[in-house]
């Protein structure tokens, strides 16, 4: 409870500086409270990141999105009951704001910190929590940061692209995540999950993660990896794919690529530029270490946006899962809103309250809320 | 990439034993087998360094009571038979610079950690840094001293990682591991992964260049902050440092940074940059 009221103070002090007219930088806070939901609607607990602003962590944490030669101030707090940090993984930042305990600093329960750089150089980066690193991010403290140009060119005389599209590959061990106090010893985790974006399965064919290309228009699949496993993609011919960069430098050359392996830690910038009228996957293979053994396959839709093809419900925005730092669900302006349990029965129907459904009293389990402006959107309730 | 190579000054080791004895440097005091430059034990594999495209010799004493065989891994690889207690004179080939992986491939010999680095014209305008990296499974090392059967179909599940020998925080204490500097220099570190298993390494404040690569020379002149090391992979990187600091540099498969699961531990080391 007290730490949902540090929580509650953090955003209202947030929204004052808005209402203010200052600028206020976005603000990281850690959780180690939420969830995250497989393809079945199993909820497994995560610790991760999240904006103040929003109140709930992800997996991944949000993407951090800066311009080339930005000096970025990150500004972090940490309400949960562990100490954690910001490592900007590729960003060669000096030591202060390393992220590294033992030669940067801990932020501690309750504190606030803020990280500084300048973004130097366009690409691909990773953060992560450096705490009991192995832990903490298997559990799911990590995300994405993309440096851009503003004039959409990969780097100085480099390709433009049209959109870029953030991959990051990730895996977690349930085991781990269901009980990270009894995890020890940590050289045998071997996970059971293998997400794209923070899902997996039938999940990644939800419109949110489904690449849509405008023919002619090349993308900048922007890849990153914070699993345990080997990725191994594959590019189908039609997307006439061609890496350009690695680790937030552009390739000597760039290199057409039919094959990619992505180590942990490593980031690749692939352009796409696909065939007009193309539906199809780039299949992602995670490949165990230790004994060079397939795990698993998760498959990443391409699709020319001009194709109608019908495709599942989506999620609309993150604010549809609930965890224990929220109570509620927002919907934005929409009206109403039906709701059915996993059984398919109507469990609600009716007006929202300011674009709320306060979730607080409802039995635990996975529901699907069909909006009024159609879409279909799905979420668990936990206690 | 590769420097002038006609500068080369260190002298060269003409021998290498094969020994048997206690690794200390982890708490369950395995035996283990290690190339040795002398007759006195040590658990820390000796490395060989040699001039660019000159054939050389070496010899081979095996002060161990089996046969082993040795293998480099080169172009035209070849591989030699030594008996128990024998002596063997070799010919290491003309190679061009760049680091190269030897060590003993039978199963006893490997499993027990004989593994170390052929060094070609690296050590002639700048710090070279090495790190021999290493997984080990106690259950498969004390089972091929012992003469047993290795579970080789078992899945890998590998309890201590180490660079030279040796595990962190113990890295940091040897100086072929720890990256000291003052800026504005350019150091290379050799990096060699005897494992059962691809490492990947990252490095924290600083980007590196790739200058050779025995698995991926198609990498040659990438900048990389974070780059695998295959098996049996030599891989030689430059490092420029452009600011102080203490950096870590690190497994980033996090399992290999434990310590018999314990964090932290394994496979990290650091990189110190003084004004």
């Amino acid at each position: 409870m007290r730490q949902f009221r540090i929580f509650v103070l953090i955003c209202a002090f947030s929204g004052s500086l808005l209402c203010s007219g200052q600028m206020a930088p976005p603000q990281l806070f850690s959780g180690m409270e939420g969830f995250t939901f497989l393809s079945d609607g199993t909820a497994i607990p995560i610790w991760g990141y999240g904006w103040v602003a929003d109140g709930y962590i992800t997996l991944p944490g949000p993407l951090l999105e800066y311009n080339q030669n930005d000096f970025v101030q990150l500004n972090f707090t940490n309400p949960s009951p562990e100490s954690h940090t910001i490592h900007l993984h590729g960003l060669d930042v000096d030591q202060v704001n390393d992220g590294v305990p033992a030669t940067s600093f801990y932020v501690t329960t309750g504190e606030e910190a803020t990280y500084s750089f300048t973004a130097n150089h366009p690409g691909t980066f990773l953060y992560h929590c450096h705490v009991t690193t192995t832990l903490h991010l298997t559990m799911g403290m990590y995300g994405m940061i993309l440096v851009n140009r503003p004039d959409m060119m990969l780097y100085d005389g480099g390709p433009a692209y049209a959109e870029n599209a953030p991959i990051l590959f990730s895996d977690l061990a349930i085991e781990t995540n269901m009980n990270p106090v009894q995890s020890f010893p940590f050289h045998d985790i071997r996970p059971d999950v293998f997400m794209v974006n923070g899902v997996s399965g039938n999940q990644l064919e939800q419109a949110e993660h489904i690449i849509t290309f405008e023919a002619g228009q090349p993308i900048a699949l922007r890849l990153g990896s914070m699993a345990y496993s080997l990725l191994r993609l594959d590019f189908p011919e039609e997307l006439h794919a061609t890496c350009y960069m690695s680790d937030g430098r552009p390739l000597p050359e760039p290199l057409e690529v039919v094959e990619l392996d992505i180590f942990p830690g490593e980031r690749f910038t692939v352009m796409i530029e696909p065939d007009a009228g193309w539906d199809g996957y780039i299949p992602c293979e995670f490949w165990n270490i230790p004994d060079q053994q397939f795990e698993d396959e998760q498959l990443i839709r391409v699709r020319d946006a001009s194709l109608d093809v019908p495709t599942l419900g989506t999620n609309d925005s993150p604010a549809g899962f609930p965890n224990p730092t929220r109570s509620s669900i927002t919907w934005g302006g929409l009206e109403s809103i039906c709701v059915f349990d996993a059984g398919g029965s109507m469990v609600f129907q009716g007006a929202l309250l300011q674009g709320k459904l306060d979730v607080q009293s409802w039995p635990a389990g996975l529901y699907t809320a069909i909006l009024s402006d159609g879409r279909r959107s799905r979420f668990s309730v936990i206690h | 990439m590769f420097l002038s190579m006609m500068s080369w000054t260190s002298s060269a080791q003409d021998s290498l034993w094969i020994a048997r004895g206690e690794w200390p440097h982890i708490p369950d005091s395995v035996q283990s087998i290690r190339f040795n430059a002398n007759s006195d034990w040590t658990s820390i594999n000796a490395t060989l360094s040699r001039v660019p495209d000159q054939l050389s010799t070496l010899v081979l004493i095996n002060s161990d009571s089996i046969m082993h065989t040795w293998k480099l891994e080169a172009e035209g690889e070849q591989e030699w038979e030594i008996g128990g207690f024998d002596t063997l004179s070799l010919n290491i080939p003309a190679l061009a610079a760049g680091a190269y992986r030897f060590g003993l491939t039978n199963e006893v010999g490997r499993v027990l950690g004989a593994s170390g680095q052929l060094q070609v014209g690296l050590d002639v305008d700048f710090p070279l840094f090495h790190w021999n990296l290493g997984d080990w499974s106690i259950d498969r090392m004390v089972a091929a001293d012992l003469g047993l059967p290795i579970a080789w179909d078992a899945p890998y599940i590998p309890e201590q990682f180490t660079i030279n020998e040796r595990t962190y925080p113990a890295t940091v204490d040897d100086v072929d591991a720890l990256v000291t500097m003052s800026l504005g220099d350019t150091c290379l570190i050799s990096i060699v992964n005897h494992g059962f298993m691809d490492h990947v390494f990252h490095f924290h404040g600083f980007h590196v260049t790739i200058v050779s690569s025995t698995l991926h020379p198609e990498r040659v002149g990438w900048s990389k902050d974070t780059s695998p090391i295959l098996r049996g992979e030599a891989l030689v990187v430059q490092l420029v440092a452009n600011q102080i600091g203490m950096y870590p540099v690190h497994n980033h498969n996090l399992i290999a940074v434990t310590n018999a699961g314990f964090y932290p531990g394994g496979m990290i080391t650091q990189i110190h940059v003084m004004p």
